[in-house]
């Protein structure tokens, strides 16, 4: 097929009339008008006219040898159905048949003979003019679609692609329009911990996505720095309430998995239940929204925190959004909580949750197409535990230069913080600390091992030290809760006491040395007597508590509890690596 | 019609009833039924017990409303939502953010 096309702003038109005559004339009256004109004397050489020159414009006779004119335009109108170009027929069969016969065929108008040449150029011009409509809004139309691709494509790509996790995490997005309203996140924390985001803003399509931006580079950055969840939850919901209209909000869950405390948090504000199912696909704990979506109120609500639960490596924390639950079929029923739950048993049985779900949700909804977006996120606990640092930490009895290094007197420089009463509840100094470090250090992996140790002694220090608590209480379930609700319960009323912490940074030839020494105003312990249960603990590998002082007798170099154990110092080394 | 207005007569109550689908589509419907009402003070009650079906959007047209109540010192309260309906308030916790009476 050869197609001419009409690039410059000359209109083409043809004529199809067996009367060479009538061409002429109408040839003549269209040129006036500013048209180039093809002329066919028969139905069937106009539909190839048609073809090669894609005119803007058709003008055909009815009664003609060959081909007649309602045969043509069926042609015609078939062969592009969404075509801009008007078909007008030109008869002198003035009778109503003809006229419903000619938009039966296709025709977008009809002129009966005879008529002036003005009404013939008005009736041209006022056909034009729905073309030229018909072709811009097509055009918009179609850039906007463009755009939408573009979009989707730098959301799914800038936002998504970088998910942590993915070859253990499942997650499945079906989006009812081009944008899903729901967004899906995993980031790993410097001390090993994953956080989980699900969520699912106001409707759905380019509206509900624009919040998808901010929030993923918020949730990204504060977890990447270290931030507890419930400081990201609160910094995210402040954001949105600032960005976002007072009718568009986020409906999520998060949450947050520590492999070596075998705990998890969580928070869910607006979706439908968080799950824990053990590998039996039994509930082992259900998560109900407990705070209105993030977004609407400038702050969270008072007394909002994460839900904290023991975890087994067996487990799976599964999220979902309300577009499952809501999923229907053309009975007017809704999938619904049961089914949900039914199928999620029968899919972590057959070790495939996602894939025995999806299929499941589209049997019930047996071809009904989607009003909500579908999202589900499938976490095993299992697999997320590190060598941490082992790699990183330097065999400094081996190393000549880092040896002698290790006897310079003078820091290279002094970081100290001390945190007085309510400051403690107040304030997590671990991310300054850490944003300290790298605006003069630099960034570096080895920094992941510090960060740990920080996170360790601080806890332990606020919570056995200052708070008083108790670790004996973590070992069992009911006691998990109890401990961490008492230390809410002891922060809140938290009106003396101190932690000072002291960082001397060291740079070595090959490295550096940090020495970090924390003092707290608590009883103090038995120092001896924690290592010594927790070498017993390691061969029953049941103790939820005590884990974190052996993780930071592990990556750091030494580690010394003096004064009764209300003081620290652990010295961190690390060797640059060679390329 | 879709959403339907009721105004006491000493003009400082209008109650909105929406019908079994409340999204999307009743946007204009629904924010045309209580814009022109500025008294100060007023109370928009919003009867929801009709209403069999309601999504996200219909959650945020209701902020919107709560947002136009309070910007003339008045104040919002949803009445007898139905069992489907009270269920997406519930998980929304939207009692936090305003009464709702059953």
């Amino acid at each position: 097929m050869t197609v001419v096309s009409n690039k410059a702003d000359i209109k083409l038109a043809l004529v199809v009339d067996d009367s060479v005559m009538q061409c002429k004339v109408l040839s003549v009256l269209l040129k006036e008008e500013g048209y180039r004109v093809f002329t066919a004397n028969d139905g069937a050489r106009g539909v190839a006219m048609y073809i090669k020159y894609q005119p803007d414009l058709v003008l055909m006779d009815i009664n003609m040898p060959v081909m007649n004119g309602f045969d043509a335009a069926k042609k015609i109108k078939n062969i592009s159905p969404n075509s801009l170009c008007p078909l007008i027929f030109i008869t002198s069969l003035d009778s109503d048949q003809a006229f419903i016969d000619s938009i039966d065929a296709g025709g977008d108008g009809i002129l009966v003979r005879p008529f002036s040449p003005q009404v013939f150029k008005a009736k041209i011009k006022s056909i034009q003019r729905i073309s030229d409509l018909y072709s811009q809004i097509k055009k918009l139309q179609q850039e906007q679609q463009k755009d939408a691709e573009l979009a989707e494509e730098l959301m799914s790509g800038v936002i998504e692609s970088r998910n942590y996790g993915l070859d253990k995490i499942s997650i499945v997005k079906k989006a009812a329009a081009l944008f899903s309203g729901d967004i899906q996140l995993t980031v790993l924390c410097p001390n090993g911990d994953i956080n989980i985001l699900l969520g699912d803003f106001t409707g759905h399509g380019l509206r509900s996505s624009i919040g998808a931006i901010p929030l993923s580079e918020t949730f990204r950055a504060m977890t990447k720095k270290g931030f507890s969840l419930i400081d990201i939850i609160n910094q995210v919901n402040s954001q949105l309430y600032d960005l976002l209209p007072i009718d568009l909000f986020l409906c999520a869950t998060f949450v947050s998995i520590s492999a070596h405390e075998k705990s998890a948090y969580l928070f869910n504000a607006g979706l439908p239940d968080a799950y824990i199912f053990n590998d039996d696909g039994g509930i082992k704990h259900q998560f109900s929204s407990n705070h209105p979506p993030l977004g609407v109120l400038p702050r969270l609500m008072e007394n909002s925190r994460l839900t904290i639960v023991p975890i087994e490596i067996t487990d799976r924390v599964v999220l979902i959004s309300d577009g499952i639950i809501e999923a229907g079929n053309d009975n007017g029923e809704l999938y619904g909580v049961e089914r949900f739950e039914v199928a999620a048993r029968e899919g972590i049985i057959a070790k495939n949750l996602a894939s025995v779900l999806m299929e499941n949700i589209d049997r019930f909804c047996a071809g009904k197409p989607q009003e909500d977006d579908i999202s589900l996120i499938d976490i095993p606990c299992n697999g997320w535990l590190r060598q941490m640092g082992v790699t990183e930490k330097t065999n400094s009895t081996n190393n000549n230069s880092l040896e002698a290094a290790y006897q310079t007197t003078s820091p290279d420089w002094q970081w100290n913080l001390k945190l007085i009463g309510k400051s403690l509840a107040a304030v997590n100094p671990v991310p300054m600390i850490m944003n300290q470090i790298n605006d003069i250090e630099g960034a570096g992996e080895h920094w992941q091992s510090l960060f740990t140790i920080l996170t360790e002694l601080f806890v332990n220090a606020l919570d056995h030290g200052v708070l008083r608590l108790s670790s004996s209480l973590k070992k069992s379930e009911e006691g998990f809760t109890q401990y961490f609700n008492e230390r809410e319960k002891r922060l809140q009323n938290l009106e003396h006491g101190f932690i000072n912490i002291n960082l001397n940074y060291f740079s070595l030839v090959e490295g550096g040395k940090v020495v970090i020494t924390l003092k707290d105003s608590g009883d103090g312990f038995d120092s001896l007597e924690l290592f010594k249960n927790n070498s017993a603990a390691e061969e029953h590998e049941q103790l939820l508590s005590g884990r974190g002082i052996e993780l930071v007798n592990q990556l750091s170099d030494t580690l010394e509890f003096q004064e009764n154990g209300t003081l620290v110092e652990a010295v961190y080394i690390w060797q640059n690596k060679k390329n | 019609m879709a959403v339907k207005t009721y105004i006491s007569d000493d003009n400082k109550h209008l109650s909105i009833k929406v019908d079994e689908r409340f999204d999307f589509s009743q946007h204009q419907h629904f924010r045309d039924a209580y814009n022109k009402f500025t008294e100060k003070g007023t109370l928009f009650t919003l009867d929801l017990s009709n209403t069999e079906y309601m999504d996200s959007s219909a959650l945020g047209m209701i902020l919107l409303l709560k947002d136009h109540a309070e910007s003339i010192g008045g104040k919002i309260v949803i009445n007898k939502p139905s069992d489907a309906v009270n269920k997406i308030l519930e998980i929304a916790q939207f009692h936090r953010l305003m009464t709702i009476e059953s």
